[in-house]
């Protein structure tokens, strides 16, 4: 049950300084919220070709490719701080990391320009022109 | 045995051949298919195939190629090392299946089962023999499924050759037993000096035999299961040996 | 938890997430005001089944990407002005934009857009220094139509597919962009527009800008393959980022017979195309 009243509160002054860290969408469903030894086994056995990259995820063959933040935005992660108890209380976020890319990994399939996530880059350009000021 | 690019890399395939003799272009040869490490749920599978002149096959047998699993590693290796040094007459090629490609072809969503994967392996060494001007007129092939439907494959496949597949080749046939002491040795050679391309410091190489029911290989596996991401390359995904500890042992993951 | 956020630089102080009234499905939404409430933004959320991140080294289940974009206000603000605009009678607009059930709706007024583009959508009144306003059908009718003709030229600028139903898991079968007319790019952007307004505005748009309302079957998605750009429930205990779910109805992918490709043009209202958007584009053969 939501409760309208209350605001999730962003602290995003700290964004310049900080650190970028690398992303990567996997087509998979991990169901785990921790540690990962990224660079340890995915990064370490990354092959970079012409126009993508390949790997292996759990005897997997992926795919992917990297791609850049649509201009004038960057990416945030947002960690919540100081998690209370009521849902009538507002709370707090804060950007723990940032990103101007990310890597998105395809099931065996090339990555390529109709993939969704890239498609979805295309957005805050059309949200400019959905909601853009209207000349009177 | 020096393996070349697959030390380099061993997330994939790699083809290592001899020098063709010029006899075998010129005379009619004989050529023996056997692979190694098949069931190991690490390391790589390696298909070889050795090739000679028929009129030579008499001084195959003073090589004393005999049995390959009767064999000590060392007297395998020997043993590779006179069939290499036999260059004038006998030739030899070896396909080594890396355990990240036997994953990812098993596992992808169009299934590509081993004995398909096998097949063809086996198919292409011949053929490469073929390409390179070896005049091949008998072929000889060990069997782990039904040795008649493989032998009518390959006889269709390869008109002009007399084909010949039976269980066990390797004791029968001297051309066979020299392609397994080749295919043996590469394996060997492929999981001692394994390069893990994973950044994990210094790995334990106290895997046992490599053969999923051994509990030497059990345990390396236990050891070396990461809740992510699983196991290094080294492993076969595929083996249901590595699914099942590593579906009760790691996190969850949906495709 | 932690989530992934596609967001505009421009933060100089502490921007905040709000609830508001979704104008098109009346039932509550995530937006963000940035602080000062001088801007506000809307929160939409790209998901597909089966993805999940690795950000630096850790693993996040969620595989949502959220993107953080600028909005109107004036969307937010139309339904209080129609609301009020029953009575035909001038009013000041602090008196107006409010809402009961979601109190941040007053902060609305505070976006340094709101009070400079009323005039878009009602008739202004000076009396002394007070301003008073009444909700104008006619100057919202022509304000939504020149909002679609800008969409339309983005459409045609980022090649958007704008065709029907042409995605099939293994082939993609659409019209070059020379054959889709301008009605095509027209309907599409009303029904991008209409998720923004009410259903009524949006059958009013549609008459406006002179396009027939056709007749469509509603073609739901199994809900294993939805993958839309929405605002979305998110029901987990453990995650902040509680949005309410707009009905999305997606086509979906269908061989297209002869019959088919003239029924192409399709009713969409009450079909959400922004599902539709993220279907694969195709780009023009020359």
């Amino acid at each position: 049950m939501s409760c309208n009243t209350s605001v999730i509160r962003v602290q995003a002054s700290s964004v310049e300084q900080t650190q970028r860290v690398p992303v990567h969408l996997m087509p998979c469903e991990i169901e785990h919220n921790g540690t990962a030894r990224v660079s340890q086994y995915l990064t370490a056995t990354t092959k970079d070709c012409k126009h993508e990259k390949t790997v292996s995820f759990r005897g997997r063959g992926l795919r992917g490719q990297e791609i850049s933040c649509p201009q004038g935005y960057t990416g945030l992660v947002l960690k919540e701080i100081n998690k209370l108890g009521s849902d009538q209380e507002d709370r707090t976020v804060r950007v723990s990391s940032v990103f101007d890319k990310l890597t998105y990994w395809n099931l065996e399939t090339p990555p390529n320009s109709d993939d969704t996530v890239v498609m979805a880059m295309d957005w805050p350009e059309l949200a400019e022109a959905i909601h853009g000021p209207v000349e009177d | 045995m020096e393996l070349g690019p697959f030390e380099t890399d061993n997330a994939v395939n790699c083809r290592l051949t001899s020098q063709i003799p010029d006899v075998c272009q010129t005379e009619d040869c004989c050529l023996g298919i056997d692979e190694a490490g098949r069931g190991p749920v690490l390391g790589p599978m390696v298909y070889g195939i050795c090739f000679c002149p028929i009129s030579k096959k008499d001084k195959l047998k003073e090589l004393k190629v005999a049995d390959s699993k009767t064999l000590t590693e060392t007297e395998r290796e020997n043993l590779f090392e006179k069939l290499d040094g036999a260059k004038s007459y006998i030739g030899w090629a070896l396909q080594i299946l890396s355990p990240n490609t036997i994953s990812t072809s098993m596992l992808q969503r169009t299934k590509y089962n081993l004995n398909s994967l096998s097949h063809d392996t086996a198919i292409g060494l011949v053929q490469y023999a073929l390409d390179r001007g070896v005049q091949l007129k008998e072929v000889f092939v060990d069997t782990v499924g039904p040795a008649d439907r493989y032998e009518d494959k390959l006889s269709k496949l390869f008109p002009g050759i007399k084909v010949t597949v039976r269980p066990k080749a390797d004791s029968l046939f001297p051309i066979v037993s020299a392609a397994s002491i080749c295919a043996k040795v590469a394996r060997d050679c492929a999981v001692k000096g394994w390069n893990f391309a994973e950044d994990l410091g210094e790995v334990d190489t106290n895997y046992g035999s490599g053969y999923p029911n051994d509990p030497k290989t059990k345990a390396w596996l236990l050891k070396y299961l990461d809740p992510v991401f699983g196991y290094p390359q080294f492993v076969r995904f595929s083996w249901s040996t590595a699914q099942t500890l590593m579906d009760s042992k790691g996190v969850t993951v949906h495709w | 938890s932690t989530d992934s956020v596609i967001d505009t630089q421009k933060h100089d102080c502490d921007p905040a997430f709000v609830r508001l009234r979704n104008p098109c499905t009346d039932a509550a939404s995530l937006y963000m005001l940035s602080s000062g409430d001088v801007e506000l933004f809307e929160v939409k959320a790209f998901e597909e089944d089966f993805h999940s991140w690795f950000v630096g080294q850790t693993v996040q289940r969620d595989g949502r990407l959220l993107f953080v974009t600028p909005m109107d206000p004036l969307y937010l603000i139309l339904p209080c002005l129609i609301k009020s605009g029953i009575e035909g009678k001038f009013q000041p607009v602090d008196q107006v934009v409010m809402d009961e059930e979601f109190p941040a709706c007053s902060r609305l007024l505070s976006c340094s857009r709101s009070l400079a583009s009323l005039h878009h959508v009602a008739e202004e009144k000076e009396v002394g220094t007070l301003k008073f306003h009444r909700y104008s059908q006619e100057k919202t009718m022509n304000w939504l139509k020149k909002k679609v003709e800008r969409t339309v030229i983005t459409l045609k600028k980022r090649n958007i597919c704008v065709g029907q139903g042409v995605k099939s898991t293994t082939y993609v079968r659409v019209k070059p962009q020379s054959d889709y007319q301008e009605e095509d790019y027209l309907r599409y952007a009303h029904g991008l527009i209409s998720e923004y307004i009410s259903e009524d505005l949006s059958k009013a748009l549609l008459r406006h800008l002179e396009l027939p309302e056709l007749t469509s079957p509603k073609e739901t998605e199994p809900p294993s393959k939805k993958r839309k750009l929405s605002d979305k429930p998110v029901e987990a205990g453990e995650d902040y980022t509680k949005f309410n779910s707009a009905d999305f109805v997606r086509k979906p992918s269908k061989k297209m017979t002869a019959a088919q490709k003239s029924l192409a043009k399709v009713d969409k209202t009450g079909m959400k195309p922004m599902s539709s958007f993220f279907s694969p584009k195709v780009k023009a053969e020359k």
